[in-house]
């Protein structure tokens, strides 16, 4: 009985904890002798659930703050800290592990294996975790059936619409139930309409699943389905007063 | 281990790389297969060759060629005790030289008069064929450039430790002559002459006329002189009375030289040239070569069961029964059931046989009695073969037989091997020096083709390999599955190689390059022309075979094709895998942008 309440109360606890703690972030790249700051002394808590917006130019270094919230890049320094973990301080080994099974990516080019059909594409991301193919198959269904894709889930992605092969993207990221999905420009290659029903599910995905979605991007209008707005400029990072979501029609 | 489905899609959808990688390496392979082709192809066409004495069992040939020195076992080989072609003669003995020609020095007189008599039946003599203008037939049995040996040799062989089995063997050139007995007698007649002799005899001396005066006196033969007076009727009466026996006394009173006149007559010294009519006939000439098995020996021989093609075998006792080389019988339209009229016997094919043993393959084949007695060499040989207990004691056996049996050839196919020339030889070590490198180099020309391709192919895919790191991949999940897609490249690249490799080997075979190989000093059996029989002819002969190149594929060469297929497959999987790993997934992400 003790036990069951302490775990209720960590649990409580546990909502307010952020999933991100980023202290004093700096990285630097080497271009020949310059220096290039691509983040620079960032600061920043995320809390599970959120839908944030990172906004700014091109070379503002919105993409590289992504990579290190995705556990793809280490910081030149100060600390990332992902669910209790420095990832600064993680090898290679336990990024790939964190990648696979706490986060979901989504690019602006789809990058979906040419190759794969919508299904195996989405089966792609749960490999790493193990698990029979028939039940991986059966997830990438059902993730599809959630995205409407399931009558092209034979489909290669070269005879699917930008919009259908960044659904199946968002099914592909959403494989591995992670905690976070990390979208990078997920609307820069789609027609406004396509763009509004990406928005839609990442928007539900956050409010319904509990995800957190952080969305690069230099578009006012997929800023505007976030719940927080966050604006970079040469490395920097500032908070933007939180617009609410326009609910449309 | 690696994603089978997206291998396989993988391999598939990128038909087009899987293709030209495959194919790169395929070209590698296929010419790999060839080359190994060409070179057994060599190889099998040096053991037709080399071989023709294992074809038949065989490991050691015994012959004796004249001017042959001793080979083989070089100088221990002194003659045992007694000579050699006549065991126990006592012959030579402790005389034979080990000097020159050995085994000439223990001849024995039985052996040299055997030899001396080797091609002596080849004089035609048109005189003894039968009356002029009938039809002869003659076959004439020689020896050819290998010389007959007493039979007994083979007991001295068989008694060698190591030696297994023996079996003689006789081959034996045959001229065939046909023709018509030419008009060839003259007739001369003698005698008929007349000698006339005038002869002057040398006046009467006075000496003699005293003696024939005295004489005639004695004779009551009066001369006149004393008597002129009384001339008248005295010389009347008593000359007609005495008249008659007055001339014969004066026969009998001539000096001996007048009343016997004797000399010699020495009549002119002349030539009789006569033409008469030359013996003018057309004498067909064919020759074939005849070779003595031992019927009840079916097993081993100059010719053996395992090369009979049709009919059968000689009956154990059946002299007239032959059997025909296949070639020989397909020139004459000959098949078993036919009749051969040899010098008065009639011999019946019994079978057609295909014989291997190159040097001394013979047309016709029969029972060693039968060719001895046709040949005039009863009890005498010209080959024994050898087969030896343990293939590496052959060269100890052969050394033996040398020692035992000095003068003798004795060959061993390894002997056989080494002495063989020609382009052949020239063509299998080039493979065997040059292919080696050649392979080498298309090999690894290959794996570098597949490995620039593979590393072109990674390079396309940054974008997919950061995706796959992102999505959670780890380094060794890509670098397997990269490699597990070139070993897929490979596998196909080993089935193009295995096509392209039949089309290099019937390329190869279609073109059929010609070799020669030439083996010399070794004994051989042949030479069809006459004049060829005598003098130089009697020397070691070369013989030279034509092989026409094939490039035979094997089971083994199409498993080393596909070994390096995957090889290559593997090594550019390798680099290229290599090239991914070290690729950092936020790098390659990056570099899309």
């Amino acid at each position: 009985m003790e036990t069951v309440t302490e775990t209720a109360g960590e649990e409580l606890l546990d909502d307010r904890q952020p999933l991100y703690r980023l202290e004093g972030v700096d990285r630097y790249f080497r271009v020949g002798s310059a220096e290039v700051r691509a983040v620079d002394h960032v600061d920043l808590e995320l809390y599970p659930g959120e839908l944030v917006a990172i906004e700014g130019p091109s070379g503002s270094g919105k993409s590289t703050m992504l990579q290190l919230l995705g556990a793809l890049d280490r910081p030149t320094r100060g600390s990332v800290v992902f669910d209790d973990r420095d990832l600064s301080k993680l090898g290679e080994t336990e990024l790939t592990s964190i990648r696979a099974r706490d986060i979901g990516f989504v690019f602006q080019a789809f990058n979906l294996i040419p190759t794969l059909t919508a299904s195996e594409n989405v089966e792609l991301a749960m490999v790493p975790l193990g698990g029979g193919r028939s039940e991986r198959r059966e997830r990438a269904a059902a993730l599809l059936g959630q995205v409407g894709l399931s009558e092209r889930a034979r489909h290669l992605p070269s005879l699917l619409s930008g919009g259908e092969q960044q659904r199946v993207a968002i099914a592909r990221a959403m494989a591995n139930r992670p905690r976070v999905i990390l979208a990078d420009e997920p609307t820069g290659n789609l027609d406004s309409r396509s763009a509004e029903e990406i928005g839609a599910i990442l928007r539900s995905l956050a409010a319904d699943a509990g995800v957190t979605v952080i969305v690069v991007t230099h578009s006012e209008a997929v800023a505007g389905w976030a719940s927080r707005r966050l604006a970079m400029r040469d490395g920097q990072l500032a908070e933007r007063p939180a617009v609410a979501p326009v609910p449309e029609g | 281990m690696f994603q089978k489905g997206y291998l396989l899609n993988e391999l598939r959808r990128r038909w087009g790389r899987t293709l030209v990688t495959a194919l790169g390496l395929a070209v590698g392979v296929g010419l790999v297969i060839g080359i190994i082709g060409v070179s057994q192809g060599l190889s099998r066409a040096q053991n037709s060759v080399l071989s023709p004495l294992q074809a038949i069992g065989t490991d050691i040939l015994v012959t004796r060629v004249a001017g042959a020195t001793q080979t083989a076992t070089g100088g221990t080989a002194g003659p045992a005790a007694g000579g050699f072609f006549g065991p126990g003669a006592g012959g030579g003995g402790a005389g034979g030289g080990q000097g020159g020609g050995g085994g000439f020095a223990t001849l024995n007189t039985s052996d040299a008069s055997a030899l001396l008599a080797e091609d002596s039946n080849v004089t035609t003599d048109l005189s003894k064929l039968g009356a002029a203008g009938t039809r002869f037939t003659h076959d004439f049995f020689l020896s050819s450039t290998l010389l007959s040996f007493d039979q007994q040799a083979v007991t001295e062989t068989a008694s060698v430790p190591g030696v297994a089995s023996t079996v003689a063997g006789l081959t034996q050139l045959v001229e065939h002559q046909t023709g018509t007995v030419p008009t060839q007698t003259a007739t001369f007649q003698t005698g008929g002459e007349t000698l006339t002799a005038t002869v002057t005899p040398a006046p009467v001396t006075a000496a003699e006329q005293a003696g024939v005066q005295s004489c005639l006196a004695k004779n009551g033969v009066q001369f006149g002189g004393r008597d002129a007076g009384t001339t008248g009727t005295a010389r009347q009466g008593p000359d007609r009375a005495g008249g008659g026996r007055g001339f014969g006394a004066l026969q009998d009173c001539l000096p001996d030289r007048i009343k016997s006149y004797t000399a010699s007559i020495r009549t002119a010294q002349r030539s009789i040239t006569q033409a008469v009519n030359p013996p003018s006939t057309v004498i067909n000439t064919t020759s074939y070569t005849a070779a003595g098995i031992d019927p009840a020996n079916p097993g081993a021989g100059l010719v053996t069961t395992a090369q009979l093609v049709s009919g059968r075998w000689i009956g154990a006792t059946a002299p007239t029964e032959v059997l025909l080389n296949q070639s020989y019988a397909n020139q004459h339209s000959l098949a078993p059931g036919a009749q051969l009229p040899i010098n008065g016997t009639s011999y019946t094919v019994v079978g057609l046989v295909k014989p291997t043993l190159s040097g001394s393959i013979a047309d016709v084949y029969f029972p060693l009695g039968t060719l001895q007695g046709l040949a005039g060499k009863t009890g005498r040989i010209t080959q024994i073969l050898v087969k030896v207990k343990s293939a590496s004691s052959v060269n100890a056996v052969a050394g033996e037989i040398q020692r035992r049996l000095p003068g003798a050839t004795v060959i061993t196919t390894q002997s056989l091997a080494n002495q063989v020339t020609g382009s052949l030889k020239d063509a299998k070590k080039l493979t065997d020096s040059l292919g080696g490198v050649l392979g080498v180099i298309v090999v690894a020309s290959a794996f570098v083709i597949a490995m620039l391709l593979t590393l072109s192919s990674i390079g396309k895919r940054v974008r997919e390999i950061g995706t796959l790191r992102a999505i959670g991949w780890s380094r060794g999940r890509v670098v397997r599955q990269i490699l597990a897609e070139t070993v897929g490249i490979g596998l196909v690249a080993g089935i193009l190689g295995i096509a392209l490799g039949f089309a290099a080997s019937a390329a190869v075979s279609a073109f059929s390059p010609t070799l020669q190989a030439t083996a010399q000093g070794v004994a051989t059996f042949g030479g069809s022309s006459l004049s060829g029989l005598f003098g130089q002819s009697r020397s070691v002969a070369s013989t030279s075979t034509t092989i026409h190149l094939t490039a035979p594929v094997q089971a083994l060469t199409l498993a080393v094709g596909v070994g390096l297929a995957v090889l290559g497959g593997l090594i550019a999987g390798g680099v290229g895998a290599a090239r991914a790993a070290r690729l950092s997934p936020a790098e390659a992400l990056r570099n899309l942008a």
